[in-house]
């Protein structure tokens, strides 16, 4: 007869009890079985049937035990499983949450960039902001002596331009500086003594654009400066003086191909 | 240092200069003669851009010089300068552009009249059917 005392006997993890449960189930069967034919066999061995019957009543206890772990373990799995469907929940809401956290983040960025753009936009407005009466009095300027605008009964053959013409270019101060002293240029077309030989040597000794890139940034504040302390009477003057490259005369036309 | 009256001569001798570059003819002229290639020109050119500020730009009587201005600040329009085929072309649609508002206006005139003469007819035209 097989030794039923060495059956191994683990109940450690609980969810391998219902694996040990099992093999218990078939070492009992075993059991049983063992008794039933050494019963049927008649062998009279009344020590070792106590023996079993003890073994077998041991086992039964255990059994009760393991079962009554199980169903805790169930109660508690049940719990588990109740909570975890909480936790879902609670983490379904905080991502509804976050999106519309970010949704609203999003409108209000765009919201506060376009009330800084608006906002530069207005400084800027005002920056540049000119009385109306000037500029009415700079468009009747401009258009009364027909410089933006041709005059109503132009014709081609015309000899007006909306640019100045030789002829007013000839009788500025520019025509002026460069007819003063002669160096047998004055032979030739008029429109050379303009800038032949002239424009650039007038300008060029005294000005100092000529030196390097640098000192094209100096000169409009030097010269703001300067023209900003004339008084309004003598800006007038200029004004007249150019005044007078309108001069329409009935020469011909300026084509100086 | 310039004085008040080389100062004030110089602002009139570059009001001058300035507004004659609204003449694609005078272009063409100087740039046959090689200046906008020249360095010291290329820096006046840019040094003239202070006729764009608005306490400057009040004494232009051709603005169409503040255009040309900016356009002669890149070399291409520069080197383009020296066909006279390029300030013809310019010169002519200079032309077209300063007769657009006086083309605009005579349209709008002749719509006016058109509209006025089909207000006229209906009348008459409504008497006879009448009958």
């Amino acid at each position: 007869m097989r030794d039923f005392r060495s059956v191994p006997f683990k109940a450690k993890a609980p969810h391998a009890d219902v694996v040990n449960l099992d093999l218990k189930n078939l070492k009992t069967r075993e059991l049983i079985e063992m008794l039933a034919l050494s019963r049927n066999q008649k062998v009279p061995q009344p020590g070792e049937d106590t023996q079993i019957l003890e073994l077998l009543v041991q086992r039964d206890k255990e059994f009760q035990e393991l079962m009554e772990v199980a169903q805790q373990q169930g109660k508690i799995h049940q719990e588990m499983q109740l909570l975890e469907k909480e936790v879902e929940q609670r983490d379904k809401d905080i991502q509804k949450l976050q999106k519309q956290l970010k949704e609203a983040e999003h409108i209000l960025a765009t919201a506060v960039y376009q009330a800084k753009e608006k906002l530069a936009s207005i400084e800027k407005a005002k920056k540049g902001s000119v009385s109306s009466e000037e500029i009415i009095k700079y468009a009747h300027r401009i258009s009364a002596s027909n410089a933006v605008c041709a005059p109503l009964n132009w014709v081609p053959g015309d000899p007006r331009r909306p640019y100045p013409t030789d002829l007013e270019m000839r009788s500025g101060i520019l025509g002026h500086m460069a007819n003063l002293p002669s160096n047998g240029v004055n032979g030739h077309l008029p429109g050379d003594a303009l800038a032949a030989g002239r424009l650039p040597d007038i300008l060029t000794p005294h000005y100092p654009w000529q030196s390097s890139d640098v000192s094209a940034g100096m000169l409009p504040p030097h010269h703001g400066n300067d023209f900003n302390l004339e008084p309004p009477g003598h800006n007038k003057e200029n004004e007249d003086d150019v005044e007078a490259m309108s001069t329409d005369s009935s020469s011909s036309s300026s084509d100086s191909d | 240092m310039e004085t008040d009256e080389q100062a004030r001569h110089r602002f009139q001798a570059e009001l001058e200069f300035v507004q004659c570059l609204a003449n694609p003819y005078y272009l063409n002229f100087l740039a046959q003669r090689g200046f906008l290639k020249e360095r010291p020109f290329i820096n006046y050119l840019k040094y003239l851009l202070y006729w764009k500020e608005p306490e400057y730009s009040k004494f232009l009587k051709y603005p169409h010089c503040l255009h040309m201005l900016e356009l002669l600040q890149y070399e291409h329009f520069r080197k383009e300068q020296v066909n006279a085929q390029c300030a013809k072309f310019i010169d002519e649609q200079q032309l077209l552009h300063w007769q657009h508002y006086s083309r605009k206006r005579t349209r709008l005139q002749q719509a006016l009249a058109e509209q006025q003469q089909a207000q006229q007819p209906p009348q008459p035209h409504g008497n006879t059917a009448a009958k």
